[in-house]
């Protein structure tokens, strides 16, 4: 048993650290603030960053080198997500962390040397199409449909709430190619590059600011060798990708947790420091405690993994106990700064840069998305406990 | 980062698992929460012969070299278990508590036969005051020529009836820190030494120790004169870790007697355990169970290297208190009206938690520890 990090991985997190903190310069971040970091892509500064992480093998570091990776460990790659994260970068590349990898696995082997290394170097990023008005946690009603027309596919339909496509390269698109059968037989992953004629991207904007899209695909041709594996296969590559990549990081939350503390030691009120008074230390030192649980529920999906097993109830346990974790952060946040909690970044007088309100409009999509926590609850009965459906 | 135990602690828990559930079943239990002595002779017998006792104790002092890690494999099965007896007060309170303070020769009167499962020990820590500051602690003890003279009243002391020695927590200097507390191992036959039974919830066996002008030579100090609360303090984060264990174990039960109620029972034409509600309040146990468990196997592991473990701690036992309460009450919600029977054994793991949760500082104590430790 060992709950520490090696010393080469130590080392690994300070050169990851001293990296960001080198290239988030205010230019940067300025640039950034548009897009928010988490569309980093957007943002011409920000996607040379992307490449030069990109360069150092950081983005898909458990590949193998031949395709632009490190052969590293799940640990090493975790390590690199934390700090990612904590910086408010994106933790999760959809290309690197979720179609990457799925087309390592089902991809024929034109396809991964045609697209992992562009991914793994940070030049191009996907954004994901699963969801549909009518397809949510049902996601195998999804019926965006693409018609075989011998040598490409031709595609109609809806994608709701996917977010990034604005400024990502590629869709990963989940579409419907067979309209018998069960549904989620009948699903294929195609790669979309998102300039193709017929769609068109509408924003949605979120209760936090933060952009999603509709996206309308009108007689869009994908040619044939886009799709990824089998035709019809689809559903089953992007279940088997849940179980790997279903893990939330909890990134900004706990930076704003340490913002936070440092805000309570500072803030003097009737005569003393606002991190004296009782109720408050008892509030902080109970979030000190999640986030430390969320830390060994996080490295335990890599420690699976890189004991080759799959992370399947525990992926459940961690993505949901890591977002109600964010959210209690922010709630606590907004109480402990009382009325200036309302004030927004810019505001006269304001706190933390505005960012705990930010944060705390975030927070609610947190338990939503990337699987509700009502369906990980049902994962973990079902599939974690073996309780009857 | 490893998150498993070793192959020799998986081999001790397997045996330490098939030892008690042929030793230690609820029956077993039950009748011992109602005998005065809490355990038969006969299993803390078998238990010296499996050298649980000395799991924790160096091999130059009759013991195994085994590591506190080891030792959590076995708490983990005897929270398990409800295993009942003075092996938590003889080897954590008692023992730990001689090897932290570093008398040689105590050391080597006492713990070969603590190892050997012939000596009993326990800690009179608290008193009326029912805390573990040195704020607490007023019992005092008057140096008269080569001794010492004990006057005050210890509770909640766990099986003084069995103790050869009991190691009085004194006041050896005037005030409330925690410099001027010192440790005396006092002979259980001393004399003025009064020892009667507390009548208690979850079948441990408490009492009140009256201490009435009784004397201790000054040879029977452990550690420094004024010197002793740093050895309390290290004591008490062990204990609190291994209270923890004992919970995690017992909950562990608790989620199992839940499935086996859950997937049997049928209403409405079907499994209670196919019941949304029911399947998420199950979800809730098992995610307060495995993070209580990941906390636990954290902390014991920085105990069994060495390495600092205040802030772990403290975020355990608070964790663990927390979450073992949650965990049981929505057992017992899961289960149904069965549960609330005698006869079905999750009131056992009810009583114990509930217990756990308070001991060596309940959930609040620890959180203001963390407060600290964090520099608030």
């Amino acid at each position: 048993m060992d709950f520490e990090f090696t010393k080469e991985e130590r080392e690994l997190q300070e050169e990851v650290r001293a990296f960001i903190k080198k290239e988030l310069t205010p230019e940067v971040l300025k640039e950034t603030e548009e897009e928010g970091l988490g569309d980093i892509y957007g943002a011409p500064e920000g996607r040379k960053i992307i490449q030069k992480m990109g360069a150092k093998g950081w983005l898909a570091s458990t590949w193998p080198k031949e395709y632009g990776g490190l052969g590293a460990s799940e640990i090493v790659a975790y390590i690199i997500s934390e700090e990612l994260g904590y910086h408010g970068l994106p933790f999760s590349f959809v290309a690197a962390h979720m179609a990457g990898p799925t087309i390592l696995r089902f991809g024929s082997d034109e396809m991964k040397k045609k697209w992992l290394p562009r991914i793994a170097s940070g030049e191009i990023e996907f954004a994901l199409g699963y969801t549909e008005p009518q397809a949510g946690s049902d996601l195998s009603a999804l019926n965006l449909r693409a018609e075989d027309k011998g040598d490409y596919f031709l595609l109609n339909g809806t994608k709701l709430f996917n977010t990034a496509c604005h400024v990502a390269d590629y869709h990963w698109l989940a579409c419907r190619t067979n309209f018998d059968g069960p549904r989620h037989k009948g699903v294929s992953m195609m790669i979309v590059d998102l300039k193709s004629p017929g769609i068109t991207i509408s924003p949605l904007i979120t209760m936090s600011d933060w952009r999603t899209n509709e996206v309308s695909y009108e007689d869009v041709r994908v040619p044939k060798e886009n799709l990824v594996g089998e035709k019809n296969k689809g559903f089953y590559y992007l279940m088997t990708a849940l179980d790997f990549e279903r893990v939330l990081n909890i990134g900004r939350y706990r930076r704003i947790f340490d913002e936070l503390v440092e805000y309570t030691k500072e803030t003097v009120v009737d005569g003393e420091p606002l991190s004296k008074k009782p109720l408050i230390r008892q509030k902080l030192a109970q979030l000190a405690t999640e986030i430390e649980v969320v830390r060994l529920l996080y490295y335990q999906l890599a420690h699976i993994m890189d004991k080759g097993g799959v992370p399947n109830h525990q992926s459940s346990m961690e993505k949901t106990f890591t977002a109600e974790c964010s959210q209690h952060i922010t709630s606590v946040g907004m109480d402990i700064l009382g009325l200036y909690g309302q004030l927004k970044g810019g505001s006269k007088w304001v706190q933390l840069k505005g960012r705990m309100e930010k944060l705390y409009r975030n927070s609610v999509v947190l338990t939503i998305y990337g699987g509700t926590s009502e369906i990980q609850r049902n994962i973990i009965a079902l599939r974690g406990l073996g309780l009857p459906a | 980062m490893d998150y498993d135990f070793n192959e020799e602690q998986i081999l001790l828990k397997n045996a330490a698992k098939g030892f008690l559930a042929k030793e230690c079943k609820p029956l077993f239990v039950r009748e011992m929460e109602k005998d005065p002595q809490g355990i038969t002779p006969e299993l803390w017998q078998k238990m010296a012969e499996l050298g649980w006792m000395g799991v924790v104790f160096p091999e130059e002092y009759g013991g195994f070299g085994g590591s506190y890690l080891d030792l959590t494999v076995l708490l983990l099965e005897m929270g398990y278990s409800c295993l009942p007896g003075p092996f938590f007060s003889t080897v954590i309170l008692g023992g730990v508590t001689i090897m932290e303070s570093d008398n040689e020769e105590k050391k080597q009167e006492l713990l070969a036969s603590i190892v050997e499962g012939k000596m009993f020990v326990t800690l009179a820590l608290t008193e009326a005051t029912a805390g573990y500051s040195p704020e607490r602690i007023a019992v005092k003890a008057i140096k008269d020529a080569d001794d010492f003279v004990i006057n005050g009243t210890k509770l909640f002391v766990p099986d003084a009836h069995w103790a050869n020695y009991i190691i009085c927590v004194a006041r050896t200097k005037e005030g409330k820190n925690k410099e001027g507390i010192t440790l005396f191992l006092v002979d259980a036959k001393s004399r003025g030494l009064e020892i009667d039974p507390l009548e208690t919830f979850a079948g441990d066996k408490l009492h009140e120790v009256v201490f009435n002008n009784v004397r201790v030579p000054k040879e029977n100090i452990l550690g420094k004169l004024d010197q002793g609360w740093p050895i309390i303090e290290k004591v008490l984060q062990k204990a609190a870790i291994a209270k923890c264990a004992e919970m995690v174990g017992g909950g562990q039960r608790a989620l199992e007697l839940v499935i086996e109620q859950v997937t049997e029972r049928e209403q409405f034409g079907k499994k209670v355990g196919s019941f949304q509600a029911v399947q998420h309040h199950c979800a809730n146990i098992f995610t307060y169970l495995e993070t209580a468990r990941l906390m636990t196997h954290q902390a014991a592991w920085r105990i069994s290297e060495g390495l600092p473990c205040d802030r772990e701690a403290a975020m355990t036992k608070a964790w663990v208190s927390d979450s073992c309460h949650s965990l049981i009450a929505l057992a017992h919600q899961a289960v149904g009206g069965t549960g609330f029977m005698e006869e079905h054994d999750l009131q056992l793991y009810f009583r114990r938690t509930k217990a756990g949760q308070v001991y060596f500082g309940d959930a609040d104590f620890h959180r203001e520890v963390l407060a600290d430790v964090m520099g608030l």
